[in-house]
């Protein structure tokens, strides 16, 4: 039988509550997504799965520096974080990349602030001066 | 060349640097997941507004989009520039704004894209305001019934179809009928006849030879500088194409708001159909009647309802519109033709078999029309052409019969040659608007009779040495009569010159 395409967004929000209510539900997902032949959208039903957890209070940050982080920094991009999207907790994966010169990149499931000299300079050779 | 100077180029560096912006929130970003046929199709941005701008960050600099397409899961946007540099897992950004063009006087004698980039080689374009592609129109307390003329200078429509500013009439016919002409003569009588009205001009994929040729026609003319060009090729990307129009109404919109007149040309939108169709298609909206997606209509009444007279409040301004439709064998009763028949204010319609006789304009008396024209005709030429429609197409239907070549009475006979006349004074070369005194004065001529004995095949003639016998002779009283706020009735002055005249001129034709 034909079954009407389940939205990313539905299959995430019950991710991110059973997640929240302790029941581990990735097998049954992975199970669907199989099914419907839809595993080439698992990236994206994560990405989802984490703005659905945003949703909920809870935020997965990636944070990217030059170098690592002291624990301190760490404290404040959390306070930040929480101050700026209302989120109850924050979970910060850290990620170094030589690349970016100086400053940090936040990136939450759906919003970004880029303070990187890396950034700044692109902007510069965008700017075509 | 300038002399390069190191502190010169630090200091604009250390601008450049200062003007960085930097911000220091979190802004929303989305990702490209497919990108393909000018369409992108973003992940995340779940805040963009319907016809937003969004950023593409692609390796080789931002391109710009525009949301159409806001599905539960992805955002479908068509792209404003080449998809050649945008891949999958590019970052999006919101501009936070819809789109807008510059507008103003300065655009004037310019060539632009629908951006309002120059195309003419031309220094950058800056304005002092801008304004919006998509925007409401103009609400019915705002408006006032259209009254004032918007010569075209092209007798068959001033006398039988007058259009007035504010008026949206459809030009409408076949491949090579004439219809750009119509439109472009209509341009050059407004620089001809000194009426201020701007010109608008928005080509929707021409070929780009033939819009640099009308280019160098205007600036013959001298139409160039109240005229703005807005262009797109057949190679542009069918997003720039749906936009060409309302960035161009938006320009118009500009002059109407300001208390001016303008008059906008839209050649033509049947490719604007077919771009907005190729859109929708990639953005797999629903196909509907010849593949055209369901809101085909909204897309052209929403653009000519932006055409209007505005109101003594609101500085009774005009946007008079002339939009062009090519027709596929005279089928007028095809999609798009019937949807923007009923859209405008009347339709000149164009014959291919007129044409190929010869009469040119190849205007069709019996299916053309003007709805509103009527209380904004000039009164002079009202007052002799009022039954000139009328009396072409009992022409044409006796002319048929009279093929069979049965006996006819003298009646017909009559109703005949003064129609074969007419339709012999109507023919007029392309690049030649008439003023008023000319249209006046010529069919006054025919009208009256004094061209009755006048060969047909020499009817061109007379009219050229009876208008310039006429500019010689009575100059005074033709740049009053230029002026058509008289009516022509049978015992006034002006009528007695103009008999006298055309018999005059009459006998040198005779025969």
């Amino acid at each position: 039988m034909a079954q009407a395409k389940l939205p990313r967004r539905k299959i995430a929000a019950y991710f991110a509550e059973q997640l929240l209510a302790g029941h581990d539900v990735s097998k049954q997902v992975a199970a669907y997504l199989v099914e419907s032949k839809r595993t080439r959208e698992m990236s994206l039903v994560v990405r989802d799965i984490e703005a659905a957890l945003a949703d909920r209070g809870v935020l997965l940050a990636d944070v990217a520096s030059s170098h690592d982080l002291a624990a301190d920094t760490k404290a404040a991009v959390t306070a930040y974080l929480k101050h700026a999207t209302g989120a109850k907790e924050v979970h910060l994966r850290s990620e170094v990349d030589p690349g970016l010169l100086g400053g940090v990149r936040i990136e939450t499931p759906d919003q970004r602030l880029d303070g990187t000299l890396r950034h700044r300079l692109d902007q510069l050779t965008a700017s075509k001066v | 060349m300038a002399e390069l100077s190191v502190t010169d180029l630090s200091k604009e560096l250390r601008a450049a640097i200062n003007e960085l912006e930097v911000s220091g929130d979190l802004e929303s970003v989305g990702i490209v997941t497919r990108v393909g046929d000018g369409v992108a199709w973003v992940y995340g941005l779940r805040s963009a507004g319907y016809s937003e701008v969004l950023l593409i960050e692609t390796k080789d600099g931002v391109v710009e989009a525009f949301a159409l397409n806001l599905n539960e899961d992805e955002i479908g946007a068509v792209l404003l520039g080449s998809d050649e540099t945008v891949s999958a897992g590019d970052k999006v950004k919101l501009k936070g704004t819809v789109l807008d063009v510059p507008v103003g006087e300065e655009l004037l004698g310019r060539v632009v894209d629908p951006l309002g980039q120059p195309l003419d080689g031309g220094p950058a374009i800056k304005t002092k305001q801008r304004g919006l592609v998509e925007r409401e129109a103009i609400g019915v307390l705002g408006r006032k019934h259209v009254h004032e003329p918007m010569m075209t200078g092209i007798m068959a429509i001033d006398a039988m179809f007058p259009i007035g500013r504010g008026q949206r009439e459809l030009i409408i016919g076949d491949r090579q009928t004439g219809k750009t002409a119509i439109a472009i003569d209509t341009m050059i009588n407004q620089g001809r006849q000194k009426t201020g009205v701007v010109n608008i001009y928005v080509a929707i994929g021409q070929k780009l030879s033939k819009i640099a040729r009308l280019v160098e026609r205007l600036k013959e003319e001298g139409v160039m500088d109240q005229t703005i060009i807005v262009a797109t090729g057949p190679s542009d990307p069918a997003s720039l194409l749906y936009l060409a129009p309302y960035a161009a109404t938006a320009m118009g919109e500009y002059f109407r708001d300001n208390k001016k007149h303008a008059l906008i040309i839209y050649d033509d939108l049947t490719k604007h159909a077919v771009a907005y169709r190729q859109m929708s298609l990639l953005l797999r909206r629903p196909p509907g009647r010849e593949a055209f997606p369901g809101d085909v209509f909204y897309l052209h009444s929403r653009l000519l309802e932006r055409s209007a007279k505005l109101s003594d409040k609101l500085g009774a301004g005009s946007l008079t519109a002339l939009p062009i439709i090519e027709t596929q064998a005279g089928d007028i009763s095809a999609y798009i033709p019937t949807n923007v028949i009923s859209i405008t204010d009347g339709q000149i319609f164009m014959e291919t078999d007129l044409f190929n006789q010869g009469i040119r304009p190849a205007i069709s008396a019996g299916l053309s029309v003007s709805r509103v024209g009527g209380d904004a005709q000039t009164k002079a030429v009202k007052s002799v052409g009022a039954h000139l429609k009328l009396g072409l197409s009992q022409f044409r239907e006796l002319a048929s019969f009279a093929q069979f070549g049965s006996d006819l009475d003298e009646a017909t006979k009559s109703q005949i040659e003064r129609g074969q006349r007419l339709t012999e004074l109507l023919k007029q070369h392309q690049y030649t608007p008439m003023g008023v005194w000319e249209q006046v004065a010529s069919i006054y001529a025919v009208n009256s009779g004094a061209f009755d004995k006048v060969a047909i095949a020499k009817i061109g003639e007379a009219k050229t040495a009876l208008l310039t016998r006429l500019w010689t002779d009575h100059k005074k009283d033709m740049q009053e009569l230029n002026k058509g706020d008289e009516k022509i009735t049978d015992d006034a002055p002006v009528a007695k010159i103009l008999d006298k005249v055309a018999k005059a001129v009459a006998k040198g034709f005779e025969g």
